[in-house]
């Protein structure tokens, strides 16, 4: 109980209060404006928090990734185009719902359920996250190891299309990670004499790199010079019919019980999330029929579905150190610009600020219900009037500024846009990004700890194996690679049989 | 057009991945045996992705640049401005940036871009150089007219 007070009296403070409530305005505004992700919000905003109190910038973070959830939700009712990946889900009825008139309902029915899905999630990170962190005080260098092995081989695998490529990813996001002076032993490793590689790859200016730069480059090449009409955003206020809003209750239980679940899975994002919810919704509807031509139910399931995701990604992201998206590999980034060590310990050395978060996670989306709705997103909306052309060099301009802050050191712009257009092309081949940021977080964490295994078991490499816990998470990390390799042969086996 | 794409990119993570492991031989003790694994595995994996994509039988279109010229346009002016930023100053070039990127892409409302470019400019000066004092380099435009910045 203690650890939850704390937490909470750490964030009834003026700082985070005013992130909190800044970071959400922005977020939705960000999500309000398609091309515009909260991945690329958070890692813009990351390189400013650096002078930040770790509080007030864990509290701009959840701000930020709960308001852009939400967020996403307007374009894709008033124009069918989704802000995020994440609300594709949301156009199958918002838009019908917009058609006939509803569109004030169908923003009211996407806040109440973005919500209600951001506050299942964060009670459900708020209980689950410190039972699971007990169970790592069992932990020594060997399990760390193959902690950090198991989180990147799950993400590399699952994360993208192609389980291959995202190993590569992986292993191109370690190979980073061993850049500059080793820990252990003092030795210059890939620093090719520049004396700023001695100190590593800057993670930070990598990931905004990686992250800003390609949705910055496919805007440019839209080019799109109106904006919308103001027309095109009128909004007509239509109220709720009696009991309308209470038979959304049990889509909302649903859609919060798969979005948790989702989201501690490594790999999966609040996309998969909200597709599920939408499908299960619609399964278990009496009117099937009428789910994609304006149904609320399949509005309060993609919203609530892809909210319910945010919290619970950061079960395993802050007790185990293997972040299950985009978004917690970048909250864990924001650890380790803060000096602090994802994974296990984070709960024993500091308390305080992870039980913060957790209640930061929680307010953010008790503020959607404030800062949501319909009469914002009068005001949100107005932002999508902006020609898309005009946005390419402002954010250009912010991340040269995020990216220069951090060390004064132009060459960490030349890094960044190398990295961006990397980013660019990688994508484009189907190699996942995710699994090179979190590289380059486990990588250095995932050496020092088999090194130190082996200093302790006098070079017995048996050691790693022989330890019940590590045994389990060597096999599962096993199994998690081979789990596609099989799917893919008995694919291949099963087209091969009906070619027959 | 996949299969080519992809039987490159295998290709370049080989070179990269042997490269990489050559360069850690020369690393002394423990501290050079990691990323030579590190360095192996690349070059398998992209060895796998290039054999996977030789042996591929279906070939789908995949467009690596949608807009090349834009593409090329956005890469080049961003040189220029990450170039610009020290010997101009930081607010000069993003000033100029805010004008000639949309110029470059096809925007004509010349007024529209240099309200938004004046706006935009002010308020990260405001953020960065008066709310939270951070330094950046020079304004030549001070330089010239003999006072600091």
């Amino acid at each position: 109980m203690d650890f939850y007070v704390n937490a909470l009296l750490g964030v009834l403070t003026f700082g985070p209060i005013m992130a909190m409530v800044g970071a959400t305005i922005l977020g939705v505004f960000i999500g309000a404006l398609p091309g515009l992700n909260p991945v690329m919000a958070i890692a813009l905003l990351l390189p400013l928090t650096y002078a930040m109190d770790p509080l007030v910038a864990l509290g701009m973070v959840a701000g930020i990734y709960n308001g852009s959830m939400y967020g996403g939700a307007i374009p894709s009712i008033l124009l069918r185009i989704p802000g995020t990946p994440a609300s594709i889900a949301t156009t199958f009825d918002g838009f019908p719902m917009a058609q006939r008139g509803e569109a004030s309902k169908a923003l009211k029915v996407a806040c109440y359920s973005s919500a209600i899905g951001g506050i299942a999630s964060a009670i459900a990170l708020m209980t689950v996250g410190p039972l699971l962190a007990k169970v790592t005080l069992l932990f020594g260098p060997a399990e760390y190891f193959w902690i950090a092995v198991f989180g990147m081989a799950s993400v590399g695998v699952m994360v993208g299309s192609d389980p291959v490529k995202g190993l590569m990813a992986a292993l191109l996001g370690l190979w980073i990670g061993t850049m500059g002076l080793d820990n252990l032993s003092g030795q210059a490793r890939y620093t090719f004499d520049q004396t700023w590689l001695l100190g590593g790859m800057p993670l930070i200016v990598v990931l905004v790199g990686l992250y800003a730069l390609p949705p910055v480059l496919q805007l440019a090449e839209k080019s799109d010079f109106k904006g919308l009409s103001a027309a095109a955003l009128k909004l007509q206020a239509v109220p709720f019919k009696k009991g309308e809003l209470r038979r959304l209750i049990p889509t909302w239980f649903r859609a919060s019980g798969i979005g948790i679940s989702v989201g501690i899975l490594p790999g999966a994002g609040g996309n998969v999330a909200a597709f599920l919810s939408y499908n299960t919704a619609k399964n278990a509807d009496e009117d099937p029929a009428s789910f994609g031509k304006g149904n609320p139910k399949g509005v309060a399931a993609a919203e609530c579905g892809n909210n319910a995701d945010n919290a619970a990604s950061m079960i395993p992201a802050l007790a185990l150190g293997i972040p299950g998206n985009v978004v917690a590999a970048l909250v864990l980034s924001a650890l380790v610009i803060h000096g602090l060590q994802p994974g296990p310990q984070l709960f024993q050395q500091n308390p305080v600020l992870v039980g913060g978060f957790m209640m930061e996670m929680l307010l953010t989306s008790l503020l959607i219900l404030c800062l949501g709705g319909a009469l914002a997103t009068r005001v949100f909306a107005q932002f999508q009037r902006l020609p898309g052309v005009l946005l390419v060099p402002s954010i250009l301009i912010l991340m040269c500024v995020g990216v220069y802050v951090i060390n004064g050191r132009p060459v960490d712009l030349w890094v960044m846009l190398f990295a961006g257009i990397a980013g660019y092309f990688l994508e484009k081949v189907n190699v996942p990004l995710a699994p090179i940021i979190l590289g380059m977080i486990l990588g250095p964490m995932a050496e020092q700890s088999v090194r130190r295994a082996l200093l302790i078991s006098r070079g017995d490499a048996t050691e790693l194996l022989t330890r019940p816990i590590s045994a389990v998470l060597a096999v599962a990390t096993v199994l998690v690679i081979l789990w596609p390799i099989q799917k893919a042969l008995r694919n291949k086996r099963s087209a091969s049989r009906k070619a027959d | 057009m996949d299969r080519q794409q992809d039987v490159v990119l295998g290709a370049f993570f080989v070179v990269f991945g042997l490269s990489a492991a050559w360069g850690a031989t020369s690393y002394s003790g423990a501290s050079g045996i990691y990323p030579l694994v590190l360095g192996l595995l690349l070059a398998l994996t992209g060895a796998i992705v290039a054999v996977k994509a030789v042996r591929a039988t279906a070939a789908t279109e995949r467009v690596l640049i949608d807009a090349p010229v834009k593409f090329c346009t956005t890469i080049a002016i961003a040189v220029v401005y990450v170039a610009l930023v020290v010997p101009l100053g930081f607010y000069t070039a993003s000033f100029l940036l805010m004008l000639a990127l949309p110029l470059a892409l096809g925007f004509r409302r010349l007024v529209y871009a240099l309200i938004m470019g004046t706006v935009f400019t002010s308020i990260v000066f405001l953020v960065f150089s008066v709310f939270l004092e951070r330094p950046f380099p020079r304004e030549v435009i001070l330089t010239l007219f003999g006072s600091g910045g």
